[in-house]
């Protein structure tokens, strides 16, 4: 088990090995981040199941595997990524392989003024004042172990600002390519996007792996949405099945702004989607849905947490899985009402198919309210397909495993359905048929 | 060769007996009406016959079409041509109803050695069909069921009847829920798909339904058991005289 010193310090070294040569090394605050981040991991450890949002995901893999900081991005190529809609979507296109950003692979032409997009290593060179007020403010490194061992790695990854009024004609697209070689290969990107004032974009972000050993990939993503912005952010996590995807997302939210998250997992030895969104503003509204998609072993875990700080803003959250084999499925949902924050409107659902008498769901919605006028609800939902819908399609005619897919997807539809991008929300579709066809077939039995 | 031959079936749901010998035999062409009182067993012959997991057969045989039907799974029964309309239509959200019916037709057609309707085929195929069921386009994109009326719901149901052609039909309790109006819709699809080679099994406690499709043959169940059998007019005296008898004579 990982407990903290021993496992832990492979890692620590690494960060503290490299950190006088960084970019940025000599500016005060970002050597006080750096530390902070390395002091708060090396005070904390790999996370325990102790840790209350590491109950049900055990990071042993961390433990038994020498994963290594990569260095430099390989000279690998655009890989045609699994979803097409969005592929050939007019984009602005932000590529990082192994986390290093490459630019001969991004497509940044036309991108408005007083917009930027980024590396942030770049910006970190050119103009650490600009990130000075965002850059770790958000983050609560006794909070979240790896965003404190993220931090201390502070250097590759994403920035974006978007200025006040301004509202991005096209998304966004971050491609993330871990190419981990003979592996085990660690990455650790940091993104950070700023919308200004009234703001408005759409993000996608794509993790894939190309060919090769194991990967760990411990990404943090900072979010700042300043009073009226609306930031569309949808994630594919598609990594290989030797990879742990660890993700952690903060975000900020000012008075009257829109943050609208889905995340497909169906990658990973482990992914890990956490998010913890703080509506500092009133009238903000967070949805942060998401899908999951698990075979085999893998360990599939979706973590939220909102905290209600102002009043009159509403969150919803919908997560639904599908498990099959031995696969588990996570949901801790934690959504906190402070006690200023009257008039809160906050729902969370987890619903998990089991398909598999072996596959497990351990979900944990929990509210925690200190206002008195509030609207909240939480549920948690597990089984097994229907029997009356599934007889009903047979009763037509239509072949088991087929009956089986169509009610699993349109299980999942629901959830899809809310995306406001229909080239996402088609894709999304599209790569959950694709999972059926691999999964759900005659080898599978009766589930 | 009868259509539809059962030979002293017995069947149990949770090793509790409700079929107990029961015999019928249907003819290409023939309307046969069930009726019994609640707890006879009509609803268990009905997923009996269409396959419905946990309902175990412990003797007797069905010949459909020559073919031992206890022999296949549900799916490939409704392949074969046997239809079960249901008495409790299933909601299905996140499925609409138009890729519902093209799945299933198609699965039949192919079955037969046909081609599968492409999209825009189908629906020219499956708009006529539902013209004359006042079945809207609106419905067809609608989740399978899904906040349908009773009345809507009966409507799906003999449209999926009409698109996928079966050899024998079983309405179960197709007259619960509807009002008059309702029933004579559907009861005027159900005739219009009359003819001399499908047989048609109406399973109904009231004699209502049997007053629009009208039967060749009556039979009353009671028991797991057909008690009687007679014409039409046998409807008419169950509604006189009840069920009460029957339940006495097996009692």
């Amino acid at each position: 088990m990982p407990d903290g010193s021993g496992h832990m310090q492979p890692y620590l070294d690494q960060a503290l090995e490299g950190a006088s040569n960084l970019v940025g090394s000599g500016v005060d605050w970002i050597d006080a981040l750096r530390r902070a981040g390395a002091d708060a991991f090396g005070t904390h450890g790999l996370p325990k199941r102790r840790d209350e949002y590491w109950r049900y995901t055990n990071l042993n893999a961390l433990a038994d595997e020498a994963f290594r900081l990569a260095n430099g991005a390989p000279a690998i190529g655009l890989p045609s990524l699994p979803h097409k809609l969005v592929a050939e979507l007019a984009t602005y296109r932000m590529v990082l392989v192994n986390g290093r950003l490459r630019p001969d692979l991004c497509a940044l032409d036309g991108l408005p003024d007083d917009v930027l997009v980024s590396g942030l290593e770049d910006l970190m060179a050119a103009a650490p004042a600009r990130l000075e007020p965002y850059l770790g403010r958000i983050i609560r490194l006794n909070e979240m172990p790896m965003a404190a061992l993220n931090t201390a790695f502070l250097r590759d990854g994403l920035a974006m600002f978007v200025g006040d009024g301004i509202v991005l004609d096209k998304p966004v697209h971050l491609i993330s390519i871990t190419a981990p070689g003979d592996g085990p290969l660690m990455v650790q990107p940091r993104h950070l996007v700023v919308m200004g004032k009234g703001a408005g974009a759409t993000l996608i972000e794509t993790h894939v792996t190309a060919e090769g050993g194991s990967s760990f990939n411990n990404i943090v993503a900072e979010l700042h949405l300043d009073d009226g912005a609306k930031l569309n952010h949808f994630v594919f996590q598609e990594e290989a099945e030797a990879s742990v995807h660890l993700s952690g997302t903060a975000v900020a939210m000012g008075a009257d702004t829109t943050y609208d998250s889905f995340v497909l997992q169906s990658g990973g030895a482990i992914g890990r989607s956490e998010i913890h969104a703080y509506l500092n503003g009133t009238g903000g509204d967070c949805r942060l849905d998401g899908v999951y998609l698990a075979s085999g072993k893998q360990v599939v875990d979706n973590t939220t947490f909102v905290e209600h700080a102002a009043p009159g803003c509403r969150s919803r959250q919908v997560y639904k899985g599908v498990l099959d084999g031995q696969s588990r499925g996570v949901f801790q949902g934690k959504v906190h009402v402070l006690r200023d924050a009257q008039q809160t409107d906050g729902h969370q659902l987890s619903r998990a198919l089991l398909l598999s008498p072996r596959a497990e769901i351990d979900a944990r919605p929990e509210l925690e309210i200190y206002a008195d006028d509030v609207k909240c609800s939480h549920g948690a939902t597990a089984g097994e397909l229907d029997d009356d819908s599934l007889f009903y399609l047979l009763s037509r005619g239509i072949p088991r495993e087929e009956a089986r897919r169509m009610l699993i997807e349109a299980f999942l539809a629901e959830a899809i359905a809310e995306i406001p991008l229909e080239q996402v929300a088609e894709d999304f579709t599209t790569h959950v048929r694709q999972w059926l066809a691999q999964n759900v077939g005659n080898a599978d039995g009766q589930g | 060769m009868a259509l539809l031959e059962i030979r002293n079936l017995h069947a149990t749901v949770d090793d509790k007996p409700i079929l107990n010998g029961l015999d019928l035999t249907i003819g290409g062409g023939e309307v046969h009406a069930i009726m019994g009182p609640n707890g006879s067993g009509k609803s268990t012959l009905s997923y009996v016959l269409s396959g419905r997991d946990g309902y175990e057969v412990t003797d007797g045989e069905v010949l459909f079409d020559g073919k031992n039907l206890l022999e296949m799974e549900a799916d490939e029964r409704a392949r074969e041509g046997v239809f079960l309309a249901f008495q409790y239509p299933v909601e299905i959200p996140g499925v609409t109803s138009i890729t519902f019916l093209r799945t299933a037709v198609n699965a039949v057609r192919e079955h037969h050695g046909g081609s599968p309707f492409d999209a825009m085929d189908f629906v020219k195929y499956i708009r006529e069909k539902a013209a004359g069921l006042n079945v809207s386009d609106d419905m067809l994109k609608r989740a399978v069921n899904t906040g349908f009326s009773g009345g809507e719901k009966k409507r799906m149901e003999i449209l999926q009847m009409a698109a996928l052609d079966p050899k024998l039909a079983i309405l179960d309790e197709t007259d619960s829920g509807l009002d008059i109006d309702a029933l004579k819709v559907v009861a005027d699809g159900v005739n219009a798909m009359r003819n001399e080679e499908r047989g048609l099994l109406v399973i109904t406690h009231y004699q209502r339904l049997l007053d629009y499709i009208v039967p060749d043959h009556v039979h009353v169940l009671a028991k797991g058991r057909i008690v009687k059998s007679g014409g039409k007019e046998l409807a008419h005296e169950l509604e006189e005289s009840g069920y009460a008898e029957f339940l006495e004579d097996a009692a």
